[in-house]
This record gives C-alpha cells, sequence and structure tokens, in this order.
C-alpha cells in the first residue's frame, strides 16, 4: 500500500499552504485534489484580491495559483495527485482515494482536511433545470475554460462574489438582466456595486426569485418583492426573461470527509454552517486530523493559507519534526496573522462564529 | 411518562415496536415502551431487511412463513399512511459448492413439507429470473416467489404509529438503567426519566439484550458481532428478487426506489459493540458483487455503515419467559433475521404474556434449550 506522512485533501490556498509548511520540516505529503491542477478556487479568479492586508495584495487569483502550483512541483517532498477524490478516512488511518487508476488505498500518519466549501442552493420551485448555476461553477466555465454559461443571465445575490461574477459576464459579453438581493441592503463592497451600476444592470434589494420556469431548461424567472419577514408579496411579480439563473448566495463548509471521519461538528451560521470543533493546532476532535481553510469556517483565501500553515506546522510537530520552541513562536506568529486579517469588519463576524465554536469546545473537553 | 404500567417493553426497534403493538391490540390497557435513542436507531435501521421463508430449519421456517402471511397485510392492518414498501419479487439463493447444492436440495424438501413453494433452479433458469447474473460456477438456485424485503424504518413507524393510536406510551430517549424484583416478581422499571412500576417487562433490547437480561440476573449466551453494508446510488430497474449466497457470504436487492443495497458476512468482523466501517469492507464487497452481477461495475456507493447481529449459539432466537423471574419475558438473539421474524414474534409474546396458547409452538426457543443441550441448527444463513 501507498504511504505518506500527511495526506492533504483540497488544494486550494489552504492545503497547498498547509502542504508546503510540512514539506519544508522534511514531512513526506500527499497533496490530493479533484481538480487536474492543484490552485482550488484561486485557478478562476481573474480578478484582483481585495482585504488582503499582510502580502501580495492586488495580485490576481490565477497569478498566485500558478505560483503555488510551482512551488509545489518544485518541492520534492510533495506528491501531487490530480484529478483524484478522497472518499474517507478509516480507523487504520487509510485514506481512500477514486484515482483515474481506479480505488486505491493510501495510509497516511495525519490527514489535513481543507475542501473548501460549495455553494449554497436556493430552494425554488424549477430550481433543478438545467441553466441554474451556482456563481462559483459559472465563474470556472468562463475563466477555466472560456465557456459562456449562457446569452441573458439573473444573479440572485449581491455580495462580492454576485457582483464580481456579473461583472465577469458582462466583461464575458452577456447580459446580466439584474441583480437580486434579499436583503435591505447591497452584501458586496461599494466600489463593486457602483462598478455593475455604472454598467446600467439594476441591484434590487429585498428582492427574491419566486420561480424558475423552461421546457427542459431555464427560459424565465419569475421575481418578487420581500416583506420584512423574507415573504414573498403576491402582485408584486415581475418576469424576466433569462436563459441562466446564478445563485451567489453564500458558501457553506464542505466537511463531509470530516464528519466520516468522526470529527465533532457544530452548526454555527457565522461560519457557514457546520464546522468541526478544533483546538489551537487546527486539530479537530478526529486524533491526528487537522482542518483548515473554508472547511473550518467560510472566510477568504489570506485567511485560509494561514490557517493552513498553522495546521501544516502542528501535524510536522505532532510528528516530532519541530523543535518545541521553534513551534511556539511560529504558532504564536501565524496566530498573530490571523488576528490582523481579521480586524476588518467582516473579520468581526468570523470571530464571533469562532468564539461559539469554541465555547462549545470547552463544554466538550468540560 | 406513566408511573405505572400493565407491561413495559424495552427496545424502540421492530421487534419491540411488534410487541408493544400486540399487546395493545389485545387489549392490554397500559403499555409503556422505552427506547434510550429513537425508533429503529439500533439493528433495525441499518439491516439489510430481507425477508425470506427459504430456511434450512423448521422453527425457522415455520415462523418466517407466518410473519410473511402477515407482512402481506401489515400496512393495512396497522392502517399506516404511508408504504412500508413490502415487495415480493422472491429470493434467488446461489448454490456454487457441491455440499451447498446438497443441502440446498434437503432445504427445498424440509421447506415443501411446511408449505412453502420454493423451487430449485439450473443455472440457465436463474438467469430467466436474474439476466443481470453471472453464472459461471454456478451449480444451480432456489427461488421463492412469496420472498421479499421492505423498509425497516416504515415498518417500525408503522407498529409504533399503531401502538400510539391504541394509547400506548411510546417514550424514546428513555433509557432503562435499573429493573426492581420483589419475591422473584417483577416490580418496577427505573429509566434515566423516572420509574415507572409494571407486573411485565419485555426485553427486546436487540444488541444490549444481555445487558437489560443482566439487570434481572439471567446470563444470555450472546454476542455481538459488527455486520458492514452499503448502498449504491439508484440505478435503472435490473434486479428483481434478493440474490443471496452462503458460500460467497453475499446478499444484494435492489429497493423499490432503485439503489441496490448489499452486504456480506465475514466471520473476521469485530465482535462487540463496535458500528465504525471499513475500506477494506469496500473493496471485497464491490469485487464480489461485480463478479455476480457485472453490471454494477461502474455504479457509485453513497454510503456505508454497518449495524449488530445479536448471536446465539444455534442461530436462533431466545423466545419467552425465564423460570425464577417472574413478569420478564424475552425476544432476543436474532442471530442476523429479526427483521422478518418480528411481526410474527410480536404476536407470539403478546399471546405468552397474555396467558394465550401462542399459536405457533416455540416452547423449543426458551432460554432452556441451552442447558438441556437441545440447539436447533440452521445451514443458511449469511
Ligand atoms: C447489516 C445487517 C443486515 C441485516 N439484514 C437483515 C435482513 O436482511 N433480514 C432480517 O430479518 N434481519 C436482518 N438483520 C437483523 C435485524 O436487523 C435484527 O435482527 C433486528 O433488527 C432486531 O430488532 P430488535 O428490535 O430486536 O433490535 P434493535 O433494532 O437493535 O432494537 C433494540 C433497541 O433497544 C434499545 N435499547 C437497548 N437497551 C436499552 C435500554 N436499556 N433502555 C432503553 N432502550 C434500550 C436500543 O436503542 C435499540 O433501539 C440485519 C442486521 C444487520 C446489522
Amino acid at each position: 500500500m501507498r504511504k505518506t506522512e500527511l495526506a492533504v485533501v483540497g488544494a486550494g490556498p489552504a492545503g497547498i499552504s498547509g502542504a508546503l509548511e510540512a514539506a519544508s520540516y522534511g514531512v513526506k505529503v500527499t497533496l490530493i485534489d479533484r481538480g487536474d491542477r492543484p490552485g482550488g478556487q484561486l485557478v478562476k479568479q481573474t480578478h484582483k484580491f481585495f482585504g488582503w492586508h499582510a502580502k501580495g495584495a492586488g495580485t490576481r487569483g490565477i497569478v498566485l495559483a500558478e505560483q503555488l502550483a510551482r512551488h509545489i512541483r518544485e518541492n520534492e517532498n510533495v506528491t501531487f495527485f490530480g484529478s483524484t477524490e478522497a472518499l474517507g478516512y478509516y480507523s487504520d488511518k487509510v485514506l481512500l482515494l477514486e484515482t483515474p487508476r481506479g480505488i486505491e488505498p493510501l495510509q497516511c500518519e495525519r490527514l489535513l482536511v481543507a475542501t473548501g466549501a460549495s455553494e449554497k442552493m436556493l430552494l425554488f420551485p424549477g430550481n433543478d433545470l438545467p441553466g441554474v448555476y451556482g456563481a462559483g461553477a459559472v465563474q470556472t466555465l468562463m475563466n477555466v475554460y472560456g465557456v459562456r454559461p449562457g446569452r441573458s443571465v439573473l444573479m440572485v445575490g449581491s455580495g462580492n462574489i454576485g457582483l464580481i461574477v456579473s461583472y465577469q459576464l458582462v466583461q464575458a459579453g452577456v447580459r446580466v438582466a439584474a441583480v437580486l438581493e434579499a436583503m435591505p441592503v447591497i452584501g458586496g463592497y461599494a466600489v463593486h456595486a457602483s462598478k455593475i451600476r455604472r454598467l446600467g444592470i439594476p441591484i434590487l434589494t429585498g428582492h427574491s426569485i419566486k420561480e424558475a420556469y423552461g421546457d427542459g431548461q431555464v427560459e424565465g424567472a419569475v421575481i418578487w418583492k420581500l416583506d420584512e419577514k423574507w415573504n414573498g408579496i403576491p402582485g408584486t411579480e415581475k418576469d424576466l426573461k433569462v436563459d441562466v439563473i446564478c445563485l451567489a448566495t453564500g458558501l457553506t463548509p464542505l466537511g463531509e470527509l470530516l464528519w466520516q471521519a468522526g470529527a465533532q461538528m457544530e452548526y454555527v451560521s457565522e461560519l457557514g454552517g457546520f464546522v468541526p470543533l478544533y483546538d489551537e493546532n487546527m486539530e479537530t476532535t478526529a486524533k491526528g486530523v487537522f482542518v483548515a481553510g473554508d472547511a473550518s469556517g467560510v472566510e477568504e483565501a489570506s485567511t485560509a493559507m494561514a490557517e493552513g500553515k498553522l495546521a501544516g506546522l502542528s501535524a510536522a510537530w505532532s510528528l516530532g519534526r519541530v523543535p518545541p520552541e521553534e513551534f511556539t513562536r511560529k504558532r504564536e506568529e501565524i496566530r498573530n496573522e490571523l488576528y490582523q486579517l481579521r480586524a476588518g469588519p467582516t473579520g468581526q463576524k468570523i470571530l464571533r462564529g469562532l468564539e461559539t465554536l469554541s465555547k462549545r469546545a470547552k463544554k466538550v473537553t468540560a | 411518562m406513566r408511573p405505572s404500567a400493565d407491561a413495559v417493553v424495552i427496545g424502540g426497534g421492530v421487534v419491540g415496536a411488534a410487541i408493544a403493538y400486540n399487546l395493545l391490540k389485545s387489549g392490554m390497557k397500559s403499555v409503556v415502551l422505552c427506547e434510550k435513542s429513537t425508533f429503529a436507531s439500533g439493528s433495525t435501521g441499518r439491516c439489510g431487511a430481507g425477508v425470506r421463508e427459504q430456511w434450512g430449519a423448521e422453527h425457522n421456517i415455520r415462523l418466517a412463513k407466518a410473519s410473511i402471511d402477515m407482512f402481506e397485510h401489515l400496512a393495512e392492518e396497522l392502517g399506516y399512511d404511508q408504504d412500508i414498501e413490502f415487495k415480493q419479487k422472491g429470493y434467488l439463493i446461489l448454490a456454487h459448492t457441491e455440499k451447498e447444492w446438497d443441502q440446498f436440495k434437503k432445504n427445498v424438501e424440509l421447506q415443501h413439507r411446511l408449505g412453502v413453494n420454493s423451487m430449485l433452479l439450473t443455472p440457465e433458469e436463474a438467469k430467466d429470473i436474474v439476466p443481470a447474473l453471472n453464472t459461471e460456477g454456478m451449480l444451480g438456485a432456489t427461488y421463492n416467489s412469496r420472498d421479499g424485503h421492505a423498509n425497516p424504518f416504515h415498518t417500525t413507524r408503522a407498529f409504533l404509529q399503531a401502538a400510539r393510536r391504541l394509547g400506548g406510551d411510546i417514550c424514546f430517549f428513555t433509557e432503562v438503567t435499573a429493573i426492581e424484583l420483589e419475591a422473584g416478581k417483577v416490580k418496577r422499571v427505573r429509566t434515566s426519566r423516572g420509574d415507572i412500576s409494571s407486573p411485565v417487562l419485555v426485553n427486546a433490547a436487540g444488541p444490549w439484550a444481555a445487558v437489560v437480561a443482566k439487570m434481572v440476573g439471567v446470563d444470555l449466551p450472546v454476542y455481538t458481532q459488527r455486520h458492514q453494508i452499503l448502498v449504491t446510488e439508484p440505478v435503472g430497474w435490473f434486479l428483481d428478487p434478493m440474490v443471496m449466497s452462503f458460500s460467497i457470504g453475499i446478499y444484494c436487492q435492489q429497493t423499490p426506489h432503485g439503489s441496490v443495497v448489499m452486504g456480506i458476512g465475514d466471520p473476521d468482523e469485530p465482535k462487540g459493540y463496535d458500528t465504525g466501517h471499513s475500506w477494506q469492507f469496500l473493496r471485497e464487497m464491490a469485487s464480489i458483487v461485480c463478479r455476480l452481477l457485472p453490471v454494477l461495475r461502474d455504479v457509485r456507493v453513497v454510503r456505508q455503515w454497518s449495524g449488530l447481529y445479536t448471536m446465539t449459539p444455534d442461530a436462533h432466537p431466545i423466545l419467552g419467559k425465564v423460570p425464577g423471574v417472574d413478569g420478564y419475558y424475552q425476544a432476543v438473539g436474532f442471530s442476523g433475521h429479526g427483521f422478518m421474524l418480528a411481526p410474527v414474534v410480536g404476536r407470539l409474546l403478546s399471546e405468552m404474556i397474555l396467558g394465550k396458547q401462542p399459536f405457533i409452538d416455540i416452547s423449543g426457543l426458551d432460554l432452556g434449550r441451552f442447558e438441556r443441550g437441545e440447539y436447533m441448527v440452521e445451514p443458511s444463513v449469511v
């Protein structure tokens, strides 16, 4: 059976940072990703980073992805398995993989789950019609494969992702009929919102989608106004002729592997849904299983990289590769970095979520 | 929860549910069922839920046959508003060794004598029933169209709802922690949510049966063992009967929803209460089933899990009273086939408790048989 010291599932910013950090202490790392190249969500982010104070501000995601991929390729301690899905982590420390060659077990001493997040689905009639996409999928289609999702799009959600993807759609020559926002105010940054407005795209706050219709594929959507309790107001319906409905309604951590590995999971709405309890070393309640990035709570790339680094450091330390003083010092450095990254208003929400999580963790150990 | 009752049933699996329902149906006024978790959370909700009368021992055949009679009208009798998904598309039991084939011929003879219309089939005839079957190395098969399976959650829920309608007190998250006896009689049951005095106590605690029996000082010769199972994504209809082989140690069935449920019997599985699961099982299961039913080769597994068999020395359940502990009854040790026997066991236990003549003679299935050395023999288990 193939063996490795640390298996990292998910080659996004968190996983790659974790892999490189552990590898820098001589740990043999196997980095696994469903996609055929490392980079995770970065490979489709053609826009410049926002809210990244530390380093690399202004770098485009795709550029960063290329840099990280090169580090991975050049590092002799890291093996990358692309087009490979991790199916489960078992009590005999075997990670079962579905590779292009078939099912393969991988014996690993430690596991870092950096599986990221998936898009939230909205409930409405017709939501299973072809033509209903998540915003991330639309981004992947356009920015990775150069494929337009359709001719005319209804964007649901005015957070940064909804706004940026709307802009990218227009850049790609696709019409954006409207951006809907259930809240009374726009979710994303004002800079992005003004860009959209300047293009003449209406941003309708206090609105949601009522239904999608079409014969075998989306041909249009009915939208309506919401009252203060988020119920649709009959009589306010409007019909939009679109062939794509793009949902940008937030992300939720992808924790299946953690559930299956037996980590204790808690629902924390500020973190996007169910997340594992974890300690100051990013280790979950499943011994030897670490977590980092959106899988531990939905945030953004810079915190994901810092968390990944911390998890990689801890995994290396738990394998006896990091001198104790160095470990304590570095851990403190990274924790400070995380603290700074979370200083802004979005960070406040995350900090509240993390506080809830740590209270529950204390309850468990008490 | 009531402070006193005519009977307390421990266990909200299919067996406890069937017993509680039958007691109420037969006129008992006050019945409390205590379940430490939620319904079907023990073996029942984890089982393959196959139902067959093709057994090799007389007791099992008689009991299973009566159970199938009951399954045929169960949803109706219980007034269940949903479908228990009882499907009778038969069991096809494959023979791959001479020894097995000889045994099957004997089984079928016995089954015929007891009124079961099973048949011996050639590999070609088996293939007519399951065209997807790889008959290589097969000597023959037995088939009985009355066999089939049901949904274990719906079946248990149907019993419990009917029991509730009849005034039963069904208490979830209520664990029985001790049982008080007085002068050799059941007196009171202690639970995590208070005490209930009751002259009758029924042990239907599944894998925890021995723990409960200990509370009244009874030692049960049972052990629990893990069995693994999986379910695939739903696929187009291709498999009418349950396909089973004892020598290969596999069962496989397609549910009405299209998914395929399958398990193997592995003698090396750990004994005890481990309900984890292994990747070795996935690999083993996949390689066996794909040899037998090659069409499954590209079908994806969506979930794997495990549950416990509660085994007795002779793979037959232990039913009824125990001398010296008045008011204590047990329905335990189903050895991997308690789901199918639940309807009939529910009726038989209630008849015993209410002092009636059980409609099938089960006096030989008491606990005393092991001391008397009267072991049953059941050659046909996975
Ligand atoms: C993988 C697998 C496949 C199987 N396939 C089949 C099949 O195809 N056909 C078939 O007929 N059978 C099958 N079986 C066997 C079948 O599942 C069992 O025989 C049957 O479910 C037993 O039902 P039960 O009600 O006795 O036990 P359970 O369903 O285990 O119920 C017992 C209940 O008692 C509760 N309990 C225990 N102790 C206490 C306490 N102190 N206080 C309160 N509550 C308590 C438990 O929580 C549990 O819910 C299979 C089993 C497994 C594991």
